[in-house]
């Protein structure tokens, strides 16, 4: 009878026929005293329940750190950290995994625009959001393409008083830093709205003044978002949100001797509508439409002459709608709710079109793709939690792909749990590397995406530009395949009066990954090259959080990473003596060890972070101090051995930031907050994100 | 140029020479003349035209003789020669470029994998030769001996390969680039096209050991 059930009901969600109304039994299923999690299960779950590595970060400590952009608050989370690449972008890093490999939601949808990879988080205020959740390791089977590393989702908040509430606030800081926000929320009977807006500006900041130009350039951006909600009745309510973002940025390059000028311009529109009905206790589906568009254009030009250096778009769209609904065998609120089928049956399908019109593309190239997936929520015994869940991708440029998850918690005593997931995840091939057509004016190399490589190989042999080629056609035939990982988390979570840790050991298999490669040698001694799946790495490595808390005042926090990041197959030639060095004293060839190969780049064997957070609740204040460490790490190989090792010279040693704010609240309802980011000052010419002390003063009006 | 050559070693050679002719008896197998290991420096090798300049390659090639560990002039008496970051062997044809030398001999290079201390015979190699599709030692960056780094605009020596020669003559010897700036300097391009290399030579005609 329930397998009947659920035949039918999981038809009735994936084909969402017509609306029936039915009773509604009982209120809410979760507890809103504990923190509540999405992004795990994209449904509603308390994060202690939880069988997956997850962070988040409220609200409160955003406000209390005095952060103001995602890159900021994310990077004092253990495990996380904000780095920039050979490209000279910044991109999130977790687990040792990339920036190209994390997917960015905002309340469940994905943002797209990044450059060479790495999706640029400062791109984010974080002034009106209720929480971030980062879900650690794959969740493909969930998200789909990109979810390999991990997750980042944003949620914001629904209004939830009569009353017109929200704040304003200004701060500034040095570097002419200025942040200016307002927020307004309301509920008025069945309808709701929250409006934001956000105004974020810096003159910038020079590291190395003897390099002409900035380090950064002056910017200003706005953000806008805009939100309605209606409840047309208790079972049926709509959300709708856009969100506008524009950046404009100076920028320059000085290139024989002229002095190139120009702007930098970046631009983002989200439309964001879910519509969710709640068919009865057991039984609720969301129906989501979602179209997102960025741009970015750059111009150089010779102020004097008008001489064009170089000028560049990228216009990418994204249109997904979506259909998915959860079936609750047996509410999940009632104790001793265990057996096996007292599940949650999460299903959803979707569509996703995606555009890309940019520079050095011959044509706009557009995916498509179909996706389902499921996902079974199970207690088979009360102290034990499983969730198995799967998707299946079809996409127009690539092989299918199958995403299996299993998670599973296991709860040992009330104060401790045992906790481990696998997963799958992938990150299909994206715009860039399928249909690049780029040729450096200056040196004379080209690239060439995977899928035009042939075509326009044989343009430059018409052209008698190529001397030979070094790949065969069969080479190049073969599709490429998505970047794809298995990773492994194994967790113990302990949590007893004033105490709160949790241990997890991560693992992640990672192959297919796509880089470039020589396919042909030109006539001019320059290379053409194109891609190819060819790297298999790991990372692997623990991660360990503890909170504690001395009373009521005072909280204590302290988080580590160790991290191992290795290419296998350059780890196999250095144990078989075939990868060399050059060392700088005599300048002659030796061979690396083992223990000279010191791993990918940009990655830090440990991280570690610790935290004080002090409330004076007698005199409304608060004030609390995060010190920030990262161990030594290597930005690129200088060698040319293809590695990272201990000759190698582009190492930037460990360091530590400080961080810290102060807040008092005086006539109820204005508050002061004063802070320092980098109070050691600490800078170096190579971590161009970073600079000096940064002193800041905020004020903010609560109505 | 200067040729850093160990007179102490050509004169314990010519002394052993002297030794062993003086005392040799008809039925002894003479006692092979031992390796010779040198350090070349700053073998300046200019070049006209070439890459960027929107002119072919040219001017005369600086020619490398192994058995007197010297530059040379000689049109027959040469090994090997180099012309910026091009290195031309005494055998095989002419490639075609502008002002390269006739080729006369019968010398061969081979590209080894490896530590220059690694290498201890030219046994079982295969010698290439310059021919009219390319030079034996392929150019271009990352397909011979060195890697362009165009980020830092830098001419490195790649590390772990070695050159293998056959002489003109049936000598082997063995050689690493360990850099191609003057006085191994390459903080300014002006620098660049001053070869320093280590290298092995076996005086004795046919033998393939380094040792």
């Amino acid at each position: 009878m329930k397998y009947k059930c659920l035949i039918i009901n999981t038809l009735t969600i994936l084909s969402f026929l017509n609306v029936v109304s039915q009773e509604v039994v009982g209120s809410t299923q979760v507890n809103k005293l504990e923190e509540v999690i999405l992004t795990a299960t994209r449904t509603e779950r308390q994060l202690s329940s939880l069988p997956l590595p997850v962070t988040l970060i409220s609200k409160k400590k955003i406000l209390q750190s005095g952060t103001i952009r995602l890159d900021e608050i994310l990077s004092e989370q253990t495990g996380i950290i904000t780095v920039a690449d050979e490209s000279g972008f910044e991109g999130v890093q977790i687990q040792g995994i990339a920036s190209d490999y994390i997917l960015i939601l905002i309340d469940g949808v994905p943002l797209v625009g990044r450059s060479a990879g790495n999706f640029d988080l400062s791109r984010i205020t974080i002034g009106n959001i209720k929480q971030i959740e980062v879900v650690k390791g794959p969740s493909s089977s969930l998200y789909g393409s990109e979810a390999l590393g991990g997750v980042i989702n944003i949620i914001t908040e629904k209004p939830k008083s009569e009353e017109l509430n929200g704040n304003v606030s200004y701060r500034i800081g040095s570097f002419t830093q200025q942040d200016i926000n307002l927020d307004i929320k309301q509920r008025y009977k069945k309808l709701r709205y929250g409006f934001f807006a956000n105004r974020f500006s810096s003159e910038g900041y020079d590291l190395n003044p003897d390099v002409e130009g900035q380090t950064v350039n002056p910017f200003e951006n706005y953000t806008v978002n805009g939100r309605v909600y209606y409840d047309f009745n208790d079972k049926l309510a709509l959300f709708t949100s856009t969100r506008f973002y524009d950046q404009i940025q100076d920028a320059g390059f000085t290139f024989n001797d002229v002095q190139f000028e120009g702007d930098s311009k970046e631009r983002e529109w989200n439309a964001h509508a879910r519509l969710d009905q709640k068919w009865n206790e057991k039984l609720t589906t969301s129906y989501e439409f979602y179209y997102t568009n960025y741009t970015a254009n750059e111009r150089l030009a010779d102020p004097i002459s008008d001489d064009v250096l170089s000028d560049s778009d990228f216009d990418q769209k994204l249109v997904r709608p979506e259909i998915r609904g959860s079936y609750a065998f047996a509410p999940a609120d009632r104790s001793g709710n265990a057996g096996w089928k007292a599940g949650t049956l999460t299903a959803g399908l979707g569509f996703q079109y995606d555009e890309l019109d940019r520079t050095f593309f011959d044509e706009p190239v557009s995916f498509n793709s179909q996706y389902v997936y499921a996902q079974y929520d199970i207690n088979p015994i009360e102290r034990l939690n499983v969730i198995a869940g799967a998707r299946f991708d079809n996409h127009s440029e690539y092989s299918n792909q199958f995403s299996p998850k299993l998670a599973m918690r296991y709860k040992l005593t009330d104060a401790f749990a045992v906790k481990g997931s696998v997963g799958y995840g992938f990150k299909a091939p994206d715009f860039r590397q399928l249909y690049f057509d780029f040729t450096n004016s200056a040196v004379g190399y080209t690239v060439l995406g995977y899928n035009v490589a042939l075509e326009k190989l044989q343009e430059l042999q018409e052209q008698g530009q190529i001397l030979d080629v070094v790949v065969s056609d069969d080479d190049l035939n073969n599709p490429l395949e998505a970047e794809s990982s298995v990773g492994y988390n194994l967790g113990l979570t302990f949590k007893e009066g004033k105490w709160n840790s949790e241990l997890n050991f991560f693992r992640n298999d990672i192959k297919n990954l796509i880089d470039t490669r020589i396919i042909a040698r030109k006539t001019n001694g320059q290379n053409v090259f194109s891609y190819v799946n060819f790297d298999e790495i790991y990372t692997t490595g623990f991660e360990i959080n503890t909170g504690y808390k001395i009373n009521d005042a005072i909280n204590l926090s302290a988080g580590y990473q160790l991290l191992y990041a290795y290419d296998k197959k350059k780890q196999q030639d250095v144990e078989d003596g075939q990868v060399f060095a050059r060392d700088p004293a005599t300048n002659q060839t030796v061979a690396v060890t083992q223990s000279d190969y010191f791993g990918l780049v940009n990655r830090s064997r440990h991280n570690a972070n610790f935290k004080v957070f002090y409330d004076i609740a007698s005199a409304k204040a608060n004030i609390n101090l995060r010190l920030l460490y990262r161990s030594k790490y290597a930005q690129f190989d200088t060698n040319g051995n293809g590695l990272i090792d201990s000759y190698d010279t582009s190492f930037i040693d460990g360091f530590l930031t400080a961080n810290v704010a102060a807040s008092k609240t005086f006539y109820e309802d204005f508050t002061l907050q004063v802070g320092a980011n980098n109070l050691l000052d600490y800078t170096d010419n190579n971590i161009p994100t970073l600079p000096g002390i940064q002193g800041y003063v905020k004020l903010n009006y609560q109505f | 140029m200067t040729t850093m050559k160990t007179l102490q070693t050509l004169t314990l050679a010519v002394l052993f020479i002297g030794f062993t002719s003086c005392t040799s008896d008809d039925d002894n197998t003479p006692t092979p003349d031992p390796v010779q290991a040198e350090l070349v420096s700053n073998l300046f090798a200019p070049q006209t035209g070439g890459q960027g300049t929107g002119q072919d390659e040219g001017g005369p090639f600086t020619k490398f003789d192994f058995k007197t560990g010297a530059e040379t002039t000689s049109d027959t008496e040469w090994d090997i020669a180099f012309r910026g970051t091009t290195i031309a062997v005494n055998g095989g044809t002419t490639t075609g470029t502008n002002d390269e030398p006739t080729r006369n001999g019968d010398a061969g290079a081979s590209i080894v994998t490896g530590t220059f201390d690694s290498i201890n015979t030219a046994d079982g190699l295969t010698f290439a030769q310059d021919t009219a599709s390319g030079f034996a030692i392929p150019t271009g960056s990352d397909n011979g001996w060195y890697n362009y780094d165009f980020m830092n605009n830098i001419i490195m020596p790649i590390p772990g390969k070695m050159l293998v020669f056959r002489t003109r003559d049936g000598n082997y010897a063995k050689v690493e680039i360990l850099s191609y700036y003057k006085d191994q300097d390459n903080s300014t391009p002006a620098n660049g096209r001053h070869y320093t290399f280590n290298y092995v030579y076996n005086p004795n005609a046919g033998e393939t050991s380094f040792e």
